[in-house]
């Protein structure tokens, strides 16, 4: 097992376990996505306020919607972890809105939220093997403080007050710090292309 | 189509990132929908999810769980019902994505001589109010200060005001700053979709004119 993980270590590992997945249904290929991202998942969920158990549940839901939504997944957008990335996110979306609300039996589709129209997304500038690896340059090359406010604005609603509260900030500092990093990583991501 | 204005890149990353509310989201799903650009970096906002996911602190998972969700790999996945074609009021408006349209949507009500609202029901619990507002051709809007948070995205026709005009797929946030006296362009009436978040006090163009009328 140990020698498993260390040489799974980018990307394009992870795209090929859920290729194998889509194609060959691979067992051993959803183990190694499990082993790597379960935990992961459980961790966002766990900083998005969640409890153990319910962050627990969402982790083995994300996992197991991997592995059924395997061929949905392009494997040329070089995004595994932003592909999971957005099935966590849409699950945890779902999971706030019926705690906040259990009578929303038969809402409306998170996924369909972000269904815009048939284009395929993302385009073909974004849809580089090296995108992630770059994002992750651009991201870590922000200043902390940037870096942060953008973190907490991935997992807070209504971030701006919640972000202050966290970071013991004015609401107009976060303001004009989360309109800066914004900025930046937008000038910084359309470098990409 | 070309567009000119577009949210801020802040609100892009809480769509992105899933942290908008849910009627903050209906209008900008609204302008994506006519917008390459932003959907391209949205797409790009992904990917610094993926990264923040990455890097998040693992945290251990239950003794069981891999065997839980292994047994449930040769089950047959549990049938969701298809999402419905829209067929309701909404199912011909332009420039609405496609669960936008499926929104349950009130009657048209009259607001002010050439101008007509009808409310949207989210799609979860929002602190926002979201609305079509209709416009006349050429009308003028008596300028007054804003105090919420407007997000509107124009669907049909356009409306201008401070110097710049707003057509098809634009983006306007009204962020309480200013007077803006609003004109209506003379080529059509003007369709907007409208979200106003936050604040209650809403004095803004839709809000002081739409006040009376939605419940709060």
């Amino acid at each position: 097992m140990p020698e498993r993980k260390s040489t799974l270590r980018d990307a394009s590992d992870w795209t090929a376990q859920i290729v194998a997945i889509a194609s060959n249904r691979d067992k051993v290929a959803f183990a190694r996505l499990f082993d790597h991202f379960a935990p992961r998942v459980k961790g966002y969920m766990r900083r998005s306020g969640m409890d153990d158990a319910q962050a627990e549940e969402l982790a083995q839901e994300a996992l197991l919607r991997v592995w059924r939504k395997a061929e949905s997944f392009d494997p040329h957008s070089g995004g595994a972890s932003a592909w999971i990335f957005t099935i966590a996110r849409n699950l945890r979306i779902d999971a706030l809105r019926r705690a906040r609300n259990a009578a929303t039996e038969g809402a409306s589709d998170i996924d369909d939220e972000y269904l815009l129209d048939d284009a395929p997304l993302p385009d073909a500038a974004v849809a580089q093997s090296q995108t992630g690896e770059r994002v992750r340059r651009a991201l870590a090359s922000l200043p902390k403080e940037q870096q942060r406010v953008i973190e907490l604005s991935y997992y807070h609603e209504e971030a701006h007050g919640r972000i202050a509260e966290l970071l013991g900030i004015p609401l107009g500092t976060v303001k004009s710090r989360l309109r800066l990093a914004a900025a930046r990583l937008r000038q910084l991501l359309e470098e990409l292309q | 189509m070309t567009i000119s204005h577009h949210p801020a890149d802040a609100m892009l990353l809480a769509y992105a990132g899933g942290t908008l509310d849910a009627g903050a989201h209906v209008a900008l799903a609204t302008h994506m929908a006519s917008c390459r650009q932003c959907r391209d970096f949205a797409a790009r906002l992904e990917f610094v999810g993926g990264d923040l996911l990455d890097a998040a602190p693992a945290a251990a998972m239950d003794a069981g769980a891999f065997g839980k969700v292994s047994a449930l790999l040769d089950e047959p996945e549990p049938a969701r019902p298809a999402s419905p074609q829209p067929t309701g009021a909404l199912a011909d408006v332009p420039g609405l994505p496609p669960y936008v349209r499926r929104l349950e949507a009130g009657k048209w009500r009259w607001i002010a001589p050439g101008l007509h609202l009808q409310p949207l029901t989210p799609p979860a619990a929002s602190t926002a109010r979201v609305f079509l507002l209709r416009a006349r051709a050429g009308m003028r809007l008596v300028p007054h200060g804003h105090s919420g948070l407007e997000l509107t995205c124009v669907l049909k026709g356009s409306f201008s005001h401070d110097g710049a005009r707003f057509a098809a797929g634009d983006f306007d946030c009204g962020d309480g700053e200013g007077d803006h006296a609003i004109a209506i362009g003379d080529e059509s009436e003007c369709l907007c979709l409208v979200a106003l978040t936050g604040e209650l006090q809403l004095r803004g163009l839709a809000g002081r004119l739409v006040q009376p009328f939605i419940a709060i």
